[in-house]
């Protein structure tokens, strides 16, 4: 039987075999420990690693790593702004630019910045905004570039905590850092700074109550400057989720610190010493 | 998004008449301006809705085509959200004036939507794994004056109550091949649950206190707000912070405490309100966009 060798023999569509290969993965325990040893219903988050000034063409930057999320966070400026028909010349700009690298996540995504990372912008911007003295930097805009390089999980809140450092990096005046940290609900428990799996896991599962939330904090000032839920919660679970991020970004803050003191030192110390 | 001029004396007179509990127009910090709502106002639409809040008016379309199920999940449908804003409403909106102010609506109500129970999905499913309706709910926004979000939520709450999804049948001949088979008659058609669509209520915090449905004057005076979305049970489906101010932790629960309030106060007379309306038939008399 003559075949045609050039036509490939499979069907039309198909779908990445990963799709059906995680699927039992899926269903996690609701009980029990998490799946990297961490406690559930406890502000359990995880161990970070940061540190500032790798970029040196921006004028300040930023990294972060908490279990396998990386994140890399340049910020440029102050400088003219671009957009002169802003009425507001009195106080300065801040733009956010959050993109996911196309191998951060499970599947590709694509270069092109999708609704779902200009959303992300959108809630880092927002989040940092109240922080800034914005006002010291008149007809000036100041560009906060963030590049996720892997996504496990909790990407807003490391995010948001790894572009505050780049900003007291590049020496903007800020009137405190912005710390994040987000938690997801299941059932009765909850876990902090959930991970890729545990943050998607709900979508295939029962109808229980479950749901995201994210909350950046300024720590010194006691004051949130960005928030953000989403599923399906009760008034009393979300007010107690607020309550136990905010805990999480005080557990966050001494290391955050430490980490601006050494590079503050580093830049201090003559180059010859080292 | 369409903002107004307000002089600091004015900003003054909102800010101490919002801490004696009087607003400019006369109303407490928890009341609502007038609404209107009506439904079935686009005849090529499977739902429509018109919601007027104060000056704000917003058209909501829903259309429903047959699409593809999303691979993790075969056996519902789901739902599309897109937001337009009109150069009408303000000439800021012109050309991609309105897109961001547009996707972060839309981005927005797929959270408010992003839940198990807000919709009955699964009814939308016709065949797992290769059909599905998809619902495609276009905002249109016809004026702007303060309170988008309300507004939106509860124009689709009533759009949804009144999309009429045909019924089909799926019949599969002898070589096990399926057809869709749509019913001959235009009214056999399936009507949505919408009891557990939520609702959105946006708090503005202004001075110590915060208000329920600002206009654009009182929205000038504030500079952060929170936005919630509740059912009528009192769940709380999405809320986030807007605006480029902070909010002290203490107010955000009080604020989520009045939202949860007010939200599940707007479900019964909306739901009352859309029931009469429907019972009316064709005797309703039709207001549409002069009224």
């Amino acid at each position: 039987m003559p075949t045609d060798t050039k036509r490939v023999r499979g069907p039309e569509t198909s779908q990445s075999p990963l799709l059906f290969w995680s699927r039992p993965a899926k269903v996690l325990p609701s009980h029990g420990p998490r799946a990297d040893g961490r406690q559930r219903d406890q502000v359990d988050v995880r161990p970070v690693f940061v540190r500032c000034g790798l970029v040196s063409q921006a004028k300040g930057s930023a990294y972060i790593e908490a279990g396998s999320t990386k994140v890399l966070c340049c910020v440029y400026g102050p400088r003219e702004t671009e957009r002169k028909d802003e009425t507001d010349m009195k106080s300065g700009r801040l733009t956010t630019d959050m993109r996911f690298a196309p191998f951060s996540c499970p599947e590709r995504g694509s270069w092109i910045q999708g609704s779902q990372d200009k959303d992300f912008s959108l809630m880092l911007q927002e989040s940092l905004q109240p922080a800034v003295c914005l006002h010291k930097y008149p007809r000036s805009q100041i560009e906060v570039n963030v590049m996720v390089l892997e996504n496990s999980g909790s990407v807003l809140a490391h995010a948001v905590t790894c572009a505050s450092m780049a900003l007291a990096d590049a020496g903007i005046e800020m009137y405190d850092l912005v710390l994040g940290c987000s938690l997801r609900q299941d059932g009765g428990s909850y876990v902090v700074d959930p991970m890729y799996p545990e943050e998607n896991s709900w979508r295939s599962g029962s109808g229980e109550k479950q749901g995201g939330l994210t909350v950046a904090f300024l720590p010194s000032l006691n004051q949130v400057s960005g928030l953000q839920s989403d599923g399906e919660m009760a008034e009393e679970t979300l007010t107690a989720g607020i309550r136990t991020c905010i805990e999480g970004c005080y557990k966050l803050y001494p290391v955050i610190q430490q980490a601006l003191i050494k590079a503050v030192r580093r830049a201090a110390l003559p180059p010859a010493e080292s | 998004m369409a903002t107004v001029q307000v002089s600091e004396a004015e900003k003054v007179y909102i800010l101490h008449g919002i801490r004696d509990d009087l607003r400019v127009d006369g109303r407490g910090c928890e009341d609502y301006r007038h609404m209107e709502v009506e439904t079935d106002v686009v005849s090529n639409t499977d739902g429509s809705a018109k919601v007027t809040l104060g000056h704000t008016a917003v058209l909501v379309g829903i259309k429903a085509e047959i699409g593809k199920p999303r691979p993790m999940i075969a056996n519902q449908g789901y739902l599309e959200f897109f937001v337009d804003c009109s150069a009408n409403a303000t000439p800021e909106f012109e050309g991609r004036g309105g897109e961001e102010l547009g996707t972060e609506l839309s981005n927005t109500l797929y959270k408010v939507f992003n839940n198990q129970h807000s919709l009955d999905l699964k009814s939308l499913c016709i065949s797992p794994g290769e059909h599905c309706w998809v619902l495609y709910v276009d905002v249109l926004l016809l004026q702007c004056d303060g309170n988008l979000y309300d507004a939106i939520s509860v124009a689709i709450k009533a759009a949804l109550f009144n999309t009429k999804i045909p019924k089909v049948h799926i019949s599969s001949d002898e070589e096990g091949g399926k057809e869709i088979e749509l019913s001959d008659d235009p009214y056999d058609c399936m009507r949505l649950d919408v009891e557990n669509v939520p609702c959105i209520v946006t708090l503005c915090k202004i001075g110590h206190r915060h208000v329920v449905d600002a206009t654009l004057q009182e929205k000038a005076c504030s500079v952060a707000s929170l936005i919630i979305s509740v059912t009528h049970k009192g769940i709380i489906t999405c809320s986030r912070k807007v605006g480029r101010g902070s909010l002290d932790p203490e107010s955000i629960c009080e604020m989520i405490e009045a939202g949860k309030r007010v939200g599940k106060a707007l479900h019964p007379p909306l739901m009352k309100l859309l029931q009469q309306e429907e019972s009316l038939g064709n005797k309703r008399q039709k207001v549409g966009f002069l009224g």
